[in-house]
């Protein structure tokens, strides 16, 4: 029954905040899954923020007397490149790089879809034009949409960037009208537009707020999306130049070596698989645990 | 919902599983190939451009060109001296003239004879604008082909030309067949008077050849040449463990511990022509200061690099490296060796620390291994050097036209003459050409003149090792390696040779 009131609370201004969130919390953490990506995520996070305290070496310090080292070598736990790298430091370098794009990349995807999908939600007359720029969008393959923008603007980590979050846009932007177009008929907007609030109040206090449920899942998911076309990008040299330690680019780097030093490819395709595994798994967690409707069914 | 998780976690497990045994799988065989039909499968990266001789100059398509046709003279490919091979002998009366008897009774493979006819013929093509041959530069210095009787031809210069018989023994100097050049297309349907035949050319796939019987000398021992196109190098390396291609040239160095370690194959290094090089973009500063370019010479360490190549280069930091003519010892002794602090102490003086560089790379997996390793050479002298990599095309076009600061590249030297490496690379007269790095000094392009208008070799050498030590002065290129011909062949092949430039002949080549 605790989701039905979620639901109703969900529906009219939600009065206790904190519970339903709370209790969102308490439904995601039910799901193993989810447990497992956020364990994860959580682990990638601190390796990014205190990288510097976590490795011996820097990740461009070359010793090209110590070169491919294999895992478990002395003073290199999971051994070095063809430049005598160190793998670990490049590895927990490269975890900084991933969530540093992608969440820039999510980040202005989400602001860029946000808006217009709020503008074409909400006003009926703009919305043929925007959902029409959308659909053209769409009509590209994603990574070729991000080889054109990277192909105009250059190869660079801040192109990618750009070229993910346009490419991040047209998905956002559906989703949220989609939730504006049924939010935007409730009686409390009805409600309020009679007392003349005005559109930018109805907007960011009160439909916005009831969008954010499939915002979060839409972003989550994205994160690995945005990581996974990173690697890709930079692995067919689009994206990270050399010597960065770009796991895609990592593993470009390593494709030469598969036959003696096959660890150069295979540690940072498993820290890609891995990460973009989490956060799946948590974005399908939180929409479960957001959904009520899907809550109900269970 | 559990249901697709499970399935998830599955497929995310069997992934898992595939990649481990794809990677644990133990490579089969090796010796599958125990015939001994006089058969041999060359692979190589790329398609041949073409067939004909006047119309390529890229190394795959003069690899097959070298079998079908040939130069009026030849480098032995142990000695590199120049012997004839369609000529019989010739004189030079004076400095400008070059009088070349030719063999008689040789004819083509279309029944042509071969006579001055169609030497004059052939080398008139290549002078042709209309025709525009690619190496049209070989021949330039030739004003007149004359014909002085059945098997005589008459070579007039302007200017005396130096480097004449390592000209008329490149490649893409082979004489063609007059008949089926002007009947048909020789790009297509080569006619030559070499060892073997053309049978067919499937584009993209492989170019067939076959034995010629009525060949000149004594027929090949081979009966049939495929050269198969394979993009992938490591899957070239594959088909030579399993015996569907007997024979690899050029090999990368990465590569090599793998090739080495495969049975029933063998791999042949030799020292080599070619030698690649960080160039400066003269026109830039604060490249165009002596002090900058010593600094940086003084702290890019080839030695280190040349270590990585698994032996597939040599460290000598003379322009002219060792196999070419013009080379000489002292050279070697000549350069900025390698000394860093000497170099952190010259950035230091002269105010160039943190100068932000960037280096513009080819992404080739040779030019990305030097960027990487000088990128970070030089950030330890105090230099902000970043990457840019381009695509083979795009970087061509890029820095031909001088938009680099520093860049890498090679130049592989096929007629092994050291004016054909500092004519074309570093005289001001190539500027917007093959002079990348925009190099211009007017005593260096007086002394390679005069090494190119003398035919007394002797003199020819001395100019060129002046040069050489004026350009390793001035240093607007860095050598990194000279590098190395390399092939690798089953057990079962006998007789090959690869020359320093690069280049084969399967003439003597059988297998057993």
């Amino acid at each position: 029954m605790s989701a039905d009131i979620a639901l109703n609370e969900n529906k009219t201004k939600p009065p206790k905040k904190e519970k339903y969130y709370v209790q969102t919390i308490r439904r995601v953490l039910k799901n193993k899954l989810a447990v497992f990506g956020i364990i994860i995520i959580f682990i990638q996070v601190i390796l990014a923020i205190f990288a510097p305290l976590l490795v011996n070496y820097g990740p461009y310090v070359q010793d090209l007397s110590q070169t491919k080292l294999g895992i478990g070598a002395e003073g290199h736990f999971l051994g070095t490149d063809n430049y005598g790298r160190d793998m670990w430091s490049r590895l927990v370098y490269g975890a900084r790089i991933s969530l540093i794009v992608g969440l820039a990349a999510v980040g202005i995807g989400l602001i860029g879809g946000i808006a217009l999908g709020l503008i074409s939600g909400y006003y009926k007359k703009l919305d043929g034009i925007i959902m029409r720029i959308v659909d053209l969008l769409f009509a590209f393959p994603g990574i070729l949409l991000a080889m054109l923008i990277i192909a105009m603007l250059g190869t660079s980590l801040v192109n990618v960037v750009i070229a993910i979050s346009i490419w991040s846009i047209p998905g956002c932007a559906r989703i949220v009208r989609g939730s504006v177009l049924s939010v935007k008929k409730q009686e409390y907007i009805l409600a309020m537009k009679s007392v003349g609030a005005s559109d930018i109040r109805i907007i960011f206090k009160h439909i916005l707020p009831n969008c954010t449920a499939p915002i979060i899942v839409f972003a989550t998911m994205r994160m690995a999306t945005a990581i996974l076309s990173t690697a890709a990008l930079s692995f067919l040299g689009l994206g990270a130049q050399p010597p960065t330690p770009e796991w895609g680019a990592m593993i470009a780097a390593g494709q030469d070596f598969m036959w003696d030093a096959p660890h150069m490819s295979i540690i940072p395709g498993i820290a890609i698989m891995l990460t973009v595994f989490a956060f799946n798994v948590v974005g399908d967690g939180l929409r479960d645990a957001l959904d009520p409707n899907m809550n109900l069914d269970m | 919902m559990k249901n697709n998780k499970v399935l998830f976690l599955a497929s995310f497990l069997l992934i898992i599983i595939v990649f481990v045994a794809g990677c644990s799988e133990e490579s089969s065989g090796g010796d599958a190939e125990s015939n001994t039909t006089q058969e041999i499968t060359y692979a190589s990266t790329s398609d041949v451009v073409g067939l004909s001789p006047i119309d390529t100059n890229d190394s795959v398509s003069s690899n097959a060109t070298f079998q079908i046709y040939e130069t009026l003279f030849i480098k032995d490919p142990e000695t590199m001296e120049i012997q004839p091979l369609l000529a019989e002998s010739y004189e030079t009366p004076d400095d400008n003239t070059w009088e070349i008897k030719l063999k008689e009774d040789i004819t083509f493979h279309d029944g042509t004879p071969f006579n001055a006819e169609a030497v004059k013929y052939t080398f008139e093509q290549i002078k042709d604008p209309e025709r525009a041959a690619p190496r049209a530069s070989l021949l330039a210095p030739i004003d007149t082909i004359e014909v002085k009787d059945e098997y005589t031809v008459v070579l007039k210069t302007k200017e005396p030309y130096g480097p004449m018989l390592s000209a008329l023994s490149h490649t893409n100097a082979a004489i063609v067949s007059p008949t089926a050049d002007k009947e048909g297309d020789i790009n297509k349907e080569p006619v030559g008077t070499g060892p073997f035949t053309f049978v067919e050319w499937a584009e993209g796939a492989h170019v067939t050849l076959e034995k010629n019987e009525d060949y000149w000398r004594e027929p090949a021992q081979l009966d049939k040449v495929t050269f198969k196109v394979v993009p992938e190098s490591s899957t070239a390396i594959s088909m030579l463990e399993t015996g569907e291609v007997q024979f690899l040239d050029a090999l990368p160095s990465d590569q090599l511990p793998r090739i080495e370690s495969l049975n029933d194959v063998e791999v042949q290094k030799s020292e080599g022509t070619r030698v690649s090089y960080l160039g400066f973009n003269m026109e830039k500063e604060p490249f165009n200061e002596l002090e900058f370019r010593q600094a940086i010479a003084y702290g890019v360490n080839q030695e280190a690099y040349v270590e990585q190549l698994n032996g597939l280069g040599i460290f000598n930091e003379s322009i002219i490296g060792p196999k070419v003519f013009g080379y000489n010892e002292e050279a070697s002794e000549a350069t900025y060796s390698y000394d860093k602090e000497k170099a952190e102490q010259m950035i230091e003086e002269n105010g160039y620390s943190g100068q932000s560089i960037t280096l513009l790379a080819a992404n080739r997996d040779n030019y990305m291994k030097m960027a990487e390793i000088v990128q970070s050479q030089l950030t330890e002298i105090g230099l902000d050097v970043q990457i840019e990599t381009m695509e083979w095309g795009t970087f061509l076009d890029t820095t031909r036209k001088g938009n680099y600061e520093m860049t890498f590249l090679g130049w592989s030297n096929s007629t092994a003459d050291g004016s054909e490496l500092l004519y074309p690379n570093l005289h001001t007269d190539n500027i917007n050409a093959s002079n990348y790095s925009r190099y211009n000094n007017e005593e260096f392009d007086k002394l390679v003149e005069e090494s190119r208008m003398s035919v007394d070799q002797d003199y020819r050498k001395e100019k060129l090792h002046e040069a050489n030590l004026m350009a390793i002065e001035d240093a607007p290129w860095i050598v990194m390696e000279h590098g190395m011909v390399t092939a690798a062949y089953h057990t079962s092949v006998e007789g090959l040779i690869v020359d320093p430039t690069g280049s084969w002949s399967l003439y003597n080549v059988s297998r057993k």
